[in-house]
Order: C-alpha cells, then structure tokens, then sequence
C-alpha cells in the first residue's frame, strides 16, 4: 500500500464511522421525543400478544420508541433448555410480537440474544426464542463466548466498575429488555434488572462481589429504553430454571415501562414480595437508577 | 471381469465410507443427529467386537457383515470400511517422492509381534484393561487422531469465518469454543497420532501388519476366505510392479507368492499389473508365505522385547502415575466421575474404546479425555470435566452416539434419575461465609435443586439434598469461589439412583383474578 492509498482509505473508513455514528444512537440526542402518557402501564387478563398491543399502545405506539431506519436490540429471557410452558425463559409469542412492532415503526434490524446458562443452542431452541424471533423477521444472534462482549466502564457503580458488554448492546440505537417474572435462587427475584446479567460477559465476578450492589450498580450503564416484563406465566418457586410445571403460575399480566426500577418494584408486588425487601431493588432506586415508589407513578391499569 | 476396476471401487467406496467418519469427528455444531453417528460408526470392528460384551447386542449385525466379507474375499474391511486405513492411504500417497521412484518392496510379515499383541491386547481386555487395546485400535486411533489434530483446525477456520461474518452481524457460522483437555493427553494423543501418520508416510499399511489388532484379527480369519489373490505363474511376466505398489508388502514377486492374511485388499496390484498375472479366485490353499528374507533378527528381537515390556510395566504401574504430574483443577474431587450410562468407572473403563466420539458430539463439551485420572489403564478414556462446562440436564447425546456400549443409550427421562456423583458443599470456601453477600450460583444452575438455599444469620446458604443430586456439576462449574470452589462433585464410583424431585404445586400470592397489587 502506498502512501497516498493509505491517506485515502483512513479518510474515507473515517468519514464512513463517522456517518454510521452520526446517523445511529447520537441521532436520537437531536431528536425531539415527546414526553410519554405514563410511567408504567399494567396489563392482565389477555394473551401475551394482545396484553403488549394494548400496552404499547398505551404508549403511543413503538414509533414512541423506535424510529424509521433505527437498528433494535430484544434481550429476553433464554437462560435455560427448557420448554415456555415452564416459564424459565422469556415466552416466546411476547417475542415475536415485539420483533414485529418494531419492524412495523420501520426498524432496519432487529437482534434478539442473550448469554445462556444452559447450553445456548439448546437453550435458544427449546425455548421456542429462536424459531420465533425469526419467523418474526428478527436476527437470532450468539452471546455464548467472550467474542462477543466488549469491555466498558460503569459510571456510578459502587462496587462494579467494569464489565464486558455484548456487542449488539452497544451499537444498537434501542435496547428493549423483555425478561420473565420469576422466583430466583441467588437473588431472590428476577425480572428487568436480573435480566441484564445476560448482556454481560463475567458474571460470576457478581456473585463474587456483593450480587445485589453489581446488579443494581450495572443497571445504571445503560438503562434500557422500553422494559417488557413476561409475567403471563410466572415460576414461583425454585427459580430460575424451575424445576417442574408444579413451580408455574398463571397471571396472564404484563408490565411495560422504560424505569427498569419502576418495572422490578411492580414486579415484585406482582410475585408477592416487598420491593424493599429485594436487596437490588433497594439499592438502584437509592442510586437514582429508577424509582420504586410506585403510588407517586403514573401506572396505567388496562384489564382485558 | 476387468480386475484393474477393482481398484477404482476401492478407492471410491473408502471415500465415500471415509468422509462420513471424519465429519462424525469434526462436525463442530452437531448438524448430524445422534442415532446417524452412531449408525455410522456400527460396523467399527472393535467397538462392535466390545459391544457384544457391554449388553446391548444390536451393534452385531454390522460385526456380521465383516465377518462374512472377510471369510469371502478377505480383509476388504481394511481398505474400505476403516476410516484409520484410508487416512493411511492419504498420508501415504502424499510421499511423492516414493510414489515415483523407490515403492515399496516385499516384506515377510512378523507375526509373532502381530499375533502377539492381539493375544496381549485381547487377555488384557478380558481382565478388564482396554489399556493396550485403546493405544492401537484402528477407529480409536482415527478418532483420536482427528479429535486432536484436525479438529481444532477445523475449528479455527470456522472461527475465523464466524468472526468475520460476525462483524457483519451475519450468524450463519458462529465461534464454538476450544476446550483443551489434560495438556498431557493432548500431548501425548498427538505424538501417537503423529507417529502414525509418519509410519503411513514412509511405510505404507505398516501400522496395519504390525500394531493394529482388528487387522491381525481379521488377518486369521482371512487365511479362510473364499476368494484371494494369487499369482498366476502361466501369464504372470515377472515383472515385479506388483510388488512395486503393494502397501502392505504381502506380494512376493520373486517366488510368485502373495501372503493374503496381510493383504488389505487395496487391489493396487491388480491395476499395475500389465498382463493378467494376478487373480483373484477361489483357492483352497492356505496363506502363501514365503521363505525368510533379510530378516534383521537383532533389531526384531530388541523391538519385541521392548514393546513387550513396556506393555507388561504400563497397564499396572502405579510408578508412571508417580512420575508424572497429575493435573490438579480447583476443584477438590478426587476421583474421575464417568458419563451417565456408564455404569460407574469400573465398567466404564472395561468397556470404552476411547475412540472420542463422545468427547467430539458432547454439546457441552463436559467430556474430556482423561489422561492417569482413571489410573494408567484408562488412558483417554473420557471424564466429566466440570471446570470446563456441565452436563446438560435434558441431553443424553453420549450415550446415543457410543458405538462400543460404554455409555448405554438412555431415555431422558431414564438419565436424570442417574446419580453419578454427588455435590459436597464447602462451606467455610463459600462467598456467602468468606464475603457476608448473596450469591447461591450453584443452586441458580441446579436443574433438580438438589442444591438449595437456606436461610441462615441473614443471607442464603446453598444445603444439599443428596437424594435429589445427580452430579451433573451444574453447582461445581459456576461456583465464583477462589481459589478453590465451595461446592464440587465427589464421584459414585458405581453409578446410583436418584431419585425424582418432587414439590407441591405453587400457588400465587396475588390472585389473577384480583386488582392489581400496586
């Protein structure tokens, strides 16, 4: 290569990331986003489709989220090789209608992941996730090695000042978490914070230094734009794989909010706990990640 | 019938048999599905052989066919159903310089090592100890090979093509993650691996008339076949080219004679010969040997009587396990746990061939080859390696695609109620007593919560329910503990029962049915 293609091709690989940049997620700090309807809105009653058309709805649409052209990242629950009726992973029809939402309010692409804890081919096709989110239009991609995740700082974080996060988190324009409401061994709970552990590379760093305080320190990085919680069917006991269907309730409800907090504290309510009761929910609402104090919310109740 | 077509068969029908076997080997992302291995690898004479023994006689039918095929036109098994000649054959051909000028020549036959060793390998097998067998077995030999050395090269390439296309968020490929077992197994696998690939390289089918057991076996019983190869001394011109191509150096083109029992069946000769000099006929004569020539009886004896030795002094030898350092995880178990369906480690090793196909279709990778974990006799024979990965709850893929029976096909269901270990927590290494905090990993991952948290001074302590646990090591393999894990699984040396986990049916504590609760 000589020097005058060298000069060549650094300008225009430049330009090029510069474009991709200026057209991607900094866009959104120069778009006008009208403030929305509510805080959270609850929905029971229906089926998991038709409870998220209702509460999108609610919320103006997904075009309140997801713009013409934008690049959309869902991370559901898909922890564990086990079949939806289990409940031990994100139901895979609440998937596929939000793949299709967003492709509807115009999305480029959509991916849908999430770093497994069982084997993740097994787990992405027992799950019903994969075959679904594809039908949908979306693109199923691996979390399942280091490749992947690429190392960020966490501002504001108390014990967890680093962590390796999945590449499609950090490039995408929107980030929509759609965990499932469960029981949870190690912290009790888990819905939209515990959910975010399956962006992250090193988890048993966590577990290593004060569970709580990491999750509701990584909460902080980058809060997801909608939070979508599963809660149609929810594993009350021996969380979070679950053991058998003995461990399932029906609830048939659904919470759909963008305070992660907001989302964790109705949740638990919903599962029959205290919010304040829940180490990580205590602490993220302290750090001002979100709030918790549900009765100053503007929640929209809709039942079907 | 033009003989020279013989030829042509061979050489397809062994690629058409060989490509199969390599991929059963490399396929990296488990596109074949279990029952297909294992179908591919039934009619492997050694593990069909073995599997007459591990109790589940379907593997005979296959055995059958050999048989029959060698008893009729001798040993067509080794030139086309063994995947481990055929790589011979590649690396053999791959010596140009030979293949121009200097071939191969008549060789007499040692029979006393061949034969020999197929007594040693098979007292040894009947006393229990695959030792021997599983350093010379033909389809283990391959495998192994394969596993070790081309395998990871496979894996790379795709990698690398994952990666690249995953920058494109294209996820048609995507990384599978190399897992290197006990550096010395690795090492060792592939000096074997290496040394038979030069002997091919410079020898032809020498491994196949010296070390290979199935080829000595097959070798008597081809001295009864039906049809052989004999020189027709009428038309035959003497113009030894047959000899020239012979890998396995059975033709004796001076006297007019070919040793059948070492004949592989390649039918190179057939095709070089110029005249109609070879048949292949119907011939009630026994094997052709020829008298003794050049014979370097020193080096024989001192090749014997080290082989021998060596043999003698390993499978036993607790000197060897002395000598060379056993690999330490941080786990603290001691003893190796063999796959579910398995039996237990006793007749595990009695049974596995080490052939690793288990080892290559595992979609968790927990099967390691062992390297003195089960004692020197179990050399390669694989183990659960719960510092690399766990044992899938709802899989059984190990034992489906065994091809010697030693990891029974289980039902699912028939698999999770097999205890082969169990979990032993160490509570003064665990975080929750070492950092006063939460973190209960190991029962988050325990598919029958045979590991549960308990309530204890304020924060959760995992307990164990040893009737529930399975040892899957779905507790030891995340456990965050360092430097040593809390919470290991200690091996059942006889497989046991676990039994089902069972709970009451959960109820909401809000009801669907009433208001929301916020």
């Amino acid at each position: 290569m000589d020097r005058r293609t060298f000069v060549k091709q650094t300008v225009g690989a430049t330009l090029l990331a510069g474009t991709v940049a200026a057209s991607g997620r900094f866009s959104r700090l120069f778009a006008a986003v009208p403030p929305l309807p509510y805080d959270l809105v609850a929905v029971k009653g229906g089926e998991p489709e038709a409870m998220f058309d209702a509460a999108i709805g609610a919320l103006g649409g997904m075009t309140s989220f997801v713009r013409k052209g934008q690049k959309v990242v869902i991370k559901p629950n898909i922890g564990w090789d086990v079949t939806p009726e289990r409940a031990g992973n994100t139901n895979p029809k609440l998937v596929s209608r939000i793949v299709h939402h967003c492709l509807d309010a115009g999305a480029k692409e959509v991916y849908v992941f999430d770093h497994t804890c069982d084997d993740w081919r097994r787990a992405y096709k027992t799950s019903g996730i994969e075959r679904a989110a594809k039908d949908a239009g979306a693109t199923v991609a691996p979390g399942h090695t280091e490749s992947y995740y690429h190392p960020v700082s966490v501002t504001g974080g108390k014990v967890l000042k680093e962590a390796q996060v999945h590449e499609l988190i950090l490039e995408s324009d929107v980030f929509i978490n759609v965990p499932v409401l469960k029981h949870h061994s190690s912290s009790q709970l888990t819905a939209g914070m515990k959910n975010q552990m399956g962006i992250v590379w090193d988890r048993g760093y966590w577990h290593r230094n004060d569970l709580h305080q990491c999750i509701a320190d990584f909460a902080g990085y980058r809060k997801p734009d909608l939070t979508v919680v599963d809660a149609y069917l929810m594993l009350k006991q021996n969380g979070p794989r679950g053991v058998s269907l003995d461990d399932v309730v029906l609830l048939k409800t659904q919470l759909v909010t963008t305070d992660i907090v907001a989302a964790d504290a109705a949740a638990a309510k919903l599962f029959g706990v205290d919010p304040d009761d829940i180490g990580y929910i205590k602490i993220a609402a302290a750090q001002k990640v979100g709030r918790k104090d549900l009765q100053n919310l503007n929640i929209k109740r809709i039942a079907l | 019938m033009a003989l020279r077509h013989l030829r042509t068969l061979r050489v397809v029908t062994s690629l058409l048999l060989f490509l199969p076997a390599l991929f059963i080997f490399i396929d990296l992302t488990g596109v074949l599905p279990p029952w297909a291995v294992n179908a591919l690898a039934s009619a492997e004479l050694v593990p069909a052989v073995v599997k007459i023994f591990s109790g589940v006689g379907v593997g005979a039918i296959g055995l059958f066919l050999v048989l029959i095929m060698t008893v009729s036109f001798g040993r067509v098994y080794c030139s086309t159903i063994c995947p481990l000649g055929t790589l011979q054959d590649i690396f053999s051909r791959l010596n140009r310089k030979r293949n121009s000028r200097r071939r191969f020549l008549f060789r007499r036959q040692n029979y006393l090592l061949h034969y020999g060793l197929l007594g040693l390998t098979t007292a040894l097998a009947l006393g229990g100890s695959l030792f021997l067998l599983n350093l010379i077995e033909p389809f283990s030999s391959f495998g192994r090979t394969v596993v070790t050395l081309l395998r990871p090269i496979a894996l790379l390439l795709n990698n690398g093509t994952a990666s690249l296309l995953g920058a494109a968020h294209v996820y048609v490929f995507f990384t599978v993650p190399l897992h290197i077992p006990s550096p010395w197994a690795l090492t060792l696998s592939s000096v074997f691996a290496g040394a038979l690939l030069a002997m091919s390289y410079m020898r032809g089918r020498l491994f196949c008339n010296t070390l290979c057991p199935a080829g000595a076996l097959l070798g008597l019983l081809s001295r009864l076949s039906l049809f052989r190869i004999v020189i027709d001394k009428a038309a035959c011109k003497d113009c030894g080219l047959c000899e020239k191509v012979c890998k396995t150096g059975c033709i004796d083109s001076e006297n007019m004679r070919v040793d059948f029992s070492a004949c592989v069946s390649c039918f190179n000769c057939f095709d070089a010969c110029p005249t109609v000099g070879l048949r292949y006929r119907v011939s009630r004569a026994g094997a052709q040997e020829s008298p003794p020539r050049r014979v370097n009886r020193r080096r024989r004896a001192l090749l014997q009587g080290g082989v021998g030795a060596a043999m003698m002094v390993l499978p036993g030898s607790d000197t060897l396990r002395a000598v060379l350092p056993v690999p330490t995880g941080k786990s603290r178990s001691k003893l190796p746990i063999s796959p579910p369906g398995s039996g237990g480690t006793g007749r595990f090793t009695s049974r596995c061939t080490a052939c690793h196909l288990c080892v290559s279709a595992c979609p968790t990778q927990v099967l390691s080859p062992a390297f003195l974990e089960y004692g020197p006799g179990g050399i390669f024979q694989p183990r659960m390696d719960y510092s690399a990965s766990t044992c899938n709850y709802d899989c059984a893929v190990c034992g489906q695609v065994c091809p010697s029976g030693a990891i029974l096909p289980l039902s699912i269901e028939a698999k999770k109620l097999v205890q082969i270990g169990k979990a032993r927590f160490v509570k003064d290494d665990c975080i929750v007593i070492t950092k006063k905090t939460e973190c209960g990993a190991c029962s988050e991952h325990c598919p029958t919560k045979a590991v549960h948290m308990v309530k204890s001074e304020g924060l959760f302590l995992p307990e164990v329910n040893d009737d529930l646990c399975i040892g899957c090591g779905s507790c030891e393999h995340p456990c965050p503990s360092t430097p040593n894990k809390a919470i290991y699984v200690e091996s059942n040396p006889v497989h046991l029962a676990a039994k089902k986990p069972e709970s009451k049916k959960a109820e909401p504590q809000v009801k669907p049915s009433a208001d929301f609760p916020f």
